[in-house]
């Protein structure tokens, strides 16, 4: 297994550019996700890492090898293929034996790795079937097992769950996690998928228009986005978008508020350090654990909100929403970026006592 | 049908198995192509088995009831196994020359290059020219004395290699089988290019970071991908070869000798030159019993493939901690060492694949250029001795000389050239009538078969239709004639244009078959939802769905119509309703010097359609190929 280095990468269609100026570095055995909107360059990054589309710019290394002038078969990287892009006239087992046979090594070590990935992946009943009479789910275990077979330098994934059914994408996500931490594997997932993307990763590498968002661990990521588009991209329901002043204490009318629906709820007695809005309950989604609450606010701008019970409220109610104020991100509504948490009411104790612990740690 | 409406209780319901009621709309979509097949192409088809066993005494026209008798005779004919024989080695490197120049030809076009679409262009064209007007000019490029072959190699200085290329039997037999793959490998290309763009690109992706190199990935992932298209292909390969005639009447005419007298030209010269009908007609049903072998081989190539069922069982949980099997010791990954260093294979494998670009356009474009310079060589230029093909001068006299001949002096031009005008006239009415009954009536019977494929009678009729497309046109052509007479419609273009829209009905009918199949049902249904007739939502909503496959249709039956030579050689004898090909052949066989100019303007004129058809539309005929119904 392997680090990857990304260093500067940018690559273009003609005039149109689809990555610009990426820098990621991906740590040996590490589980990253690329995260984003269709048609913002995560597909094409992945299969730059694995020589199938050329660079224009930057570099790509492989654990400090330049891998510039390397074709995509001496890069020893495996790639799971959306499609599975299984051989359809051989056999699982030919399929899996496939790459090993490219290395030209004895029929017996092939023979051996083959009944070693086979039985990781439970396949060994299906290794005499075509790919025709598999499953989807079975076809993405074969598209793993001859991706994994030769012990490849990195293993990368486009997109490999988005062909399956619900239940089946969540356990086979839960199965390539405990995959990937009994091999050790470095792997790179490939997926628009937040939830896939939380769940799976170590680090998520958020990207938009062929630009990083933002390159962090899934908490981090969805806590501390660090700009509106990756607040706004994790998370579901979306974000609310507070104007700033709505806060007090002097918050610049250029600033924004990010308030997640989860940690906005209706309330009676807010508490001292909790940022409260006033509006009209407009709907009531109840979803299971939670209930959805649609909000419309003074200024007529629509919030999302959370409770436990749909039946404590009725739809043109009037509503108090509190959100403690360290959950609320505040974002520089000019350049999107975000600026930090909102601070503690001015002047309240809570202020100090940071301060002490910083001063303490310090 | 009523028998089968009725499901019985205890029979296990099983999808697809209960019979759909089908609507009367899909049998009156249906049945005028049925019926004009039955009766064009059926009804002779008998017709000329009964004449098999009749012997037919040409000048009393006394019939004879033989039996099998001249079936029985044929063991014995030591010609026929000559023919035969010949007819298995032309077929055989018929097949193997256009499947392996399709190939390449295939390979080459579907890469992605700067002038791609204009190459697909040039290599279709030696397709879409007449199979007339191709041997019009391969025989003058192999003539003996002013042949362009020769020419060239005069001019390039080696006039001891000059010779009469046709001269030599063994060596006819193999340059009009060259000449026939020269015809025939567009086609093949056409259908090997719908099976590669139908592959999948991730599979070749895939194989590359497997560690395949091009040529391993060719022989383990696109020749298995690409089989069954090849075994198809190579059926149909040999049904052309079993039924090519109209270079053979052109460039030799069996001959020398008997060198290339093919089973089906033997048939041709018993029945209509030695006016042997019940033995003529013996030979040409053997022909078409060959055919017939093959092509139900061909359908079950092409039929429904049995897919394995899926099985979802077999996936057993991920077993936790450590297997039975440790994983092998596997040495560390090494790249393979290069035999070059890979700026210069990179630079070797470009200057090969343009080399390789450069013969293919050259193999398609130089035949044809030669004979556009030829047509505008002054036609006393063709005839010198030795020959050149370095023209004395350009002149357009032969076009003139074709397109208005009331402007030449009456000794330059000929009678044949005076009737191209309007045989170029008959023929574009012919292939307008034809393309247009054809796509009408195959729209309509292709979307009832696309839709009711399942019922007995609609798949019978289904295959039925296509088995009649094997059929060898020589086999018909008698009865045909004989038809005709008594209708009293011989030397008329209605003739040629109901026999055309008979033969090619099967053909239109398969294309949009294949066409609607891509146009899910739900459109259908919505459209009957929202208030329309079946008939208009056929015209309203799926018309302009299907709008590149009627395209593609028409032009393949219009292709088909404009090149079509022995119906027209038999249904025709006055140039009232001669079509560009008869004319063409009538110039050889009056053998003048002086219209080999005429002629080669005719040619061009003749090919100028068929070329520009190709060129503007090379994406729908790339398309169309993919039904897999075309052949010829």
């Amino acid at each position: 297994m392997a680090s990857i280095s990304i260093r500067d990468v940018s690559k273009s269609y003609g005039a149109l550019p689809v990555l610009q100026g990426l820098d990621l570095d991906i740590r040996d055995g590490e589980f990253v996700s690329f995260l984003g909107p269709s048609g913002c360059g995560k597909s094409t990054l992945l299969f730059c890492i694995a020589g199938l589309e050329e660079i224009s710019g930057g570099a790509i290394r492989l654990d400090g090898q330049d891998m510039g002038r390397i074709p995509p078969r001496d890069r020893n990287i495996a790639l799971v293929f959306q499609d599975y892009a299984l051989y359809p006239h051989m056999r699982v087992r030919e399929n899996i034996a496939f790459p090993l046979q490219q290395q030209r090594l004895p029929a017996q070590t092939v023979q051996k790795q083959v009944a070693w990935a086979a039985e990781l992946l439970g396949l060994e009943a299906l290794l005499d079937r075509s790919p025709a009479e598999l499953s989807g789910g079975q076809r993405q275990r074969v598209a793993v097992g001859r991706a994994i077979v030769r012990n490849p330098a990195a293993l990368l994934m486009d997109e490999p769950l988005s062909n399956l059914d619900a239940s089946l994408r969540v356990r086979m996500r839960t199965e390539i996690k405990r995959l990937q931490r009994e091999l050790g594997m470095t792997v790179v997932f490939v997926t628009h998928d937040q939830e896939e993307a939380m769940v799976l990763s170590d680090r998520i590498a958020v990207m938009d228009a062929g630009v990083l968002q933002q390159f962090a661990e899934p908490m981090t990521v969805y806590r501390e986005p660090a700009n509106q588009f990756v607040a706004s991209f994790i998370g579901s329901p979306q974000m609310n978008f507070l104007p700033g002043p709505v806060a007090g204490g002097g918050m610049a009318a250029s600033s924004l508020l990010g308030v997640r629906p989860y940690d906005l709820s209706p309330t009676r007695r807010p508490g001292p350090d909790d940022l409260t809005v006033e509006g009209t309950l407009t709907l009531i989604e109840p979803a299971g654990p939670v209930t959805f609450l649609d909000v419309t606010l003074a200024d007529g701008s629509l919030v999302k909100a959370t409770c436990p019970d749909p039946r404590t409220h009725q739809p043109g109610e009037p509503l108090t929403l509190a959100v403690p104020r360290g959950s609320v991100s505040v974002f520089n509504a000019d350049n999107g970026k975000r600026t930090g948490a909102l601070a503690p009411p001015s002047g309240a104790r809570v202020r100090d006592g940071v301060a002490e612990a910083v001063a303490h740690r310090a | 049908m009523s028998g089968t409406t009725h499901v019985p209780a205890l029979r296990p319901p099983v999808r697809e198995r209960v019979t759909e009621r089908v609507p009367g709309f899909f049998y009156a979509a249906v049945a005028p192509t049925l019926l004009a097949v039955l009766l064009v192409v059926g009804v002779p088809l008998g017709y000329s088995l009964f004449l098999s066993l009749n012997r037919i005494n040409p000048i009393t026209h006394r019939w004879l009831f033989v039996g099998f008798g001249n079936y029985a005779a044929l063991p014995g004919n030591a010609e026929l196994w000559a023919a035969l024989g010949r007819t298995a080695y032309f077929a055989a490197l018929s097949v193997a020359g256009t499947t392996a120049l399709g190939m390449v030809f295939a390979l080459l076009l579907n890469a992605r290059f700067v002038g791609r679409g204009v190459l697909r262009s040039v290599v279709l064209v030696p397709w879409a020219m007449a199979s007339v007007s191709v041997g019009v000019l391969w025989s003058f490029l192999f003539a003996g004395d002013f042949g362009g072959v020769n020419g060239v190699l005069n001019d390039l200085g080696f006039p001891s290699l000059a010779t009469p290329w046709l001269g030599d039997g063994f060596r006819a037999l193999n340059l009009v089988a060259l000449v026939h793959v020269w015809n025939q490998a567009p086609l093949r290309a056409l259908m090997l290019l719908a099976g590669l763009q139908s592959m999948p690109a991730s599979l070749h992706k895939a194989a590359m970071l497997d560690g395949a190199g091009p040529v391993r990935r060719f022989v383990a992932i696109t020749l298995p991908w690409l089989k069954p298209n090849l075994l198809f292909i190579s059926i149909i390969a040999t049904i052309n070869a079993l039924m090519a005639f109209d270079v053979l009447w052109i460039m030799t005419r069996g001959g020398p000798g008997s060198a290339t007298t093919v089973l089906a030209w033997l048939g041709y010269l018993t029945a209509f030159q030695f006016f042997k009908f019940g033995e003529g007609a013996a030979i040409l049903y053997v022909l078409t019993l060959l055919s017939f072998v093959l092509a139900i081989l061909y359908f079950a190539v092409l039929g429904p493939r049995r897919a394995a069922p899926v099985r979802a069982d077999g996936l057993t949980a991920l077993p936790g901690g450590q297997g039975r099997h440790g994983m092998a010791a596997l040495p560390p990954f090494r790249p393979r060492t290069r035999l070059l260093p890979r700026p210069v294979a990179r630079v070797l494998a470009q200057g090969g694949f343009w080399a390789v670009a450069l013969l293919v356009f050259l193999w398609s474009a130089l035949p044809v250029a030669a004979l556009l310079l030829m047509s505008l060589t002054p036609a006393s230029d063709l005839i010198r001795t030795p020959a050149s093909m370095v023209p004395s001068t350009i002149t357009l006299d032969n076009f003139v000389s074709v397109l208005l001949p009331g402007r030449v002096a009456a000794q330059a031009s000929s009678v044949q050239a005076q009737r191209v005008p309007l045989s170029l006239l008959n023929s574009f009415a012919v292939g307008a009538v034809v393309a247009a009954v054809s796509v009408v009536l195959g729209t309509l019977a292709g979307y009832a078969f696309a839709r009711h494929d399942k019922t007995p009678a609609f798949k019978l009729s289904l295959w039925a239709l296509l088995l009649t497309r094997m059929t060898p046109g020589l086999t018909l052509v008698l009865p045909f004639f004989i038809g005709f007479r008594a209708a009293g419609l011989i030397d008329t273009r209605t003739a040629l244009m109901v026999s055309y829209c008979s033969f090619l009905l099967p053909l239109s009918t398969w294309m949009m078959r294949s066409y609607f199949e891509g146009v899910p049902r739900s459109l259908d249904r919505a459209a009957l939802i929202d208030g329309c007739s079946r008939l208009k939502a056929l015209w309203k909503i799926l018309l302009p769905v299907v709008r590149p496959g009627i395209v593609a249709t028409a032009i393949f039956c219009f292709l088909a119509s404009w090149n079509e030579f022995l119906f027209a050689l038999i249904l025709t004898s006055t140039p009232r309703a001669q079509t560009i090909p008869v004319i063409l052949a009538g110039f050889l066989s009056q053998a003048q010097f002086y219209t080999y100019g005429p002629l080669f303007a005719a040619t061009v004129l003749s090919v100028a359609p068929p070329v520009a058809v190709a060129f503007l539309f090379q994406r729908y005929l790339v398309q169309g190929a993919l039904s897999g119904s075309v052949k010829g």
